[in-house]
């Protein structure tokens, strides 16, 4: 039967609280008396000793980046222009958004690069339905063809982006209702309309 | 240890929540997920407590900062339990949910992820106190003191609910032979 030991419910937790370091110097002889030559009593020290080490080596977790100072929004930031992250990721973006000027900032060159791709005036091919050339192109001249015309759009998107950049002013202050209120307006906006106000002007080439 | 610093420091030497986010951060999220098996509720209370650190820091007196600090991520943490029960979700939130003790094919994860599956798993099913007192000393390593702070019961109760804890835990796993 095992011992009564003064001030413990139970001889496991003497051991449990030997194993993290927290017994006196007369209790760790204590556990030194009641492990010597008691099989019991060592099975359960062991099977303790066991199990604290189980929880002990479950991995340790990095700590998402976009949580600390210094990490910041990434690609999050054109999702949650196109209203496509999910609750709770959309909380904890508009949250950094209110502490993180430089992410802010980011938001708004995204959401003028965003405007400025979405105004670009459609081009009048003066065809309809499907584009004949590229069906009958080899595989190798369609997929450059096609490469060639996202350089182009990319360039003219990086031109309007640089225009709207430089004429840009102070960068406005943001609560956590007002970018709430403008992620919102912004998942049901038509395109091209700004829902960033006093930082977007993009004046027809 | 870089808080045991802190708690000897005078007024001027006081830590930013900057220091405390590159700190602290971590060993927040992992008691978060640990107790909750939700890397969304981990994130959220990583913010939370670094919110309410930045509000208190100019209030906080030197002395244990890991037991400030840990009263602090520990009422964050019960908050919000307390606001998801008035309003309970109809569904799991979006993200990852393997950890969560789920049943995966056996051909797809290793063994040891299969472990820490069956643990977290366990450590899921605790009641609230024996879990938060195991993960307090096992995952996040303070001293049975510090979580008496935290958790603001007497040293012989966090010692006994550790032990208890861990013999649930030893109860509820079984180990392939």
């Amino acid at each position: 039967m095992a011992r009564l030991i003064p001030g413990y419910e139970e001889r496991g937790e003497l051991f449990s609280a030997y194993l993290d370091g927290e017994l006196t110097r007369d209790e760790v002889a204590l556990v030194g008396e009641i492990l010597d030559g008691d099989e019991g009593a060592i099975a359960e020290f062991h099977a303790i000793r066991e199990i604290r080490a189980k929880v002990r080596l479950l991995p340790e977790l990095e700590v998402p980046a976009a949580l600390l100072p210094d990490g910041h929004l990434g690609d999050r930031l054109s999702a949650y222009l196109d209203g496509e992250l999910v609750t709770m990721e959309y909380r904890r973006v508009t949250r950094h958004l209110v502490d993180c000027p430089e992410c802010r900032a980011e938001l708004a060159e995204l959401d003028r690069a965003r405007i400025a791709v979405r105004s670009l005036p459609g081009v009048d091919t003066g065809m309809t339905g499907e584009i004949p050339v590229l069906a009958v192109l080899p595989d190798r001249r369609r997929r450059r063809g096609l490469v060639v015309g996202g350089i182009a759009a990319t360039a003219a998107a990086a031109v309007l982006v640089l225009g709207v950049t430089l004429g840009g002013g102070d960068a406005p202050v943001y609560s956590l209702d007002d970018l709430a209120a403008r992620h919102v307006a912004r998942a049901s906006a038509e395109p091209a309309s700004s829902v960033l106000p006093a930082m977007i002007e993009v004046s027809a080439p | 240890m870089f808080s045991q610093l802190w708690g000897s420091m005078t007024e001027e030497f006081k830590p930013t929540w900057e220091d405390v986010a590159h700190s602290h951060g971590r060993k927040i999220y992992n008691f978060a997920y640990r107790l909750t098996g939700n890397p969304d509720d981990a994130a959220d209370l990583v913010q939370e407590v670094l919110l309410r650190v930045r509000k208190g820091l100019p209030s906080y007196q030197p002395g244990s900062f890991d037991g400030w600090l840990w009263r602090i991520t520990r009422n964050a943490f019960l908050d919000g339990v307390r606001k998801k029960q008035r309003r309970p979700e109809s569904a799991l939130p979006e993200g990852d949910h393997t950890m969560l003790g789920s049943s995966p094919s056996p051909d797809e994860v290793l063994a040891s992820v299969r472990l820490s599956d069956d643990v977290q798993g366990a450590l899921l099913k605790l009641p609230y106190e024996f879990r938060e007192a195991v993960v307090l000393c096992d995952v996040v390593g303070l001293t049975y003191d510090e979580i008496s702070e935290a958790a603001d019961v007497p040293v012989g109760t966090v010692r006994s609910r550790i032990h208890r804890g861990r013999k649930m835990l030893r109860e509820m796993l079984t180990w392939p032979v």
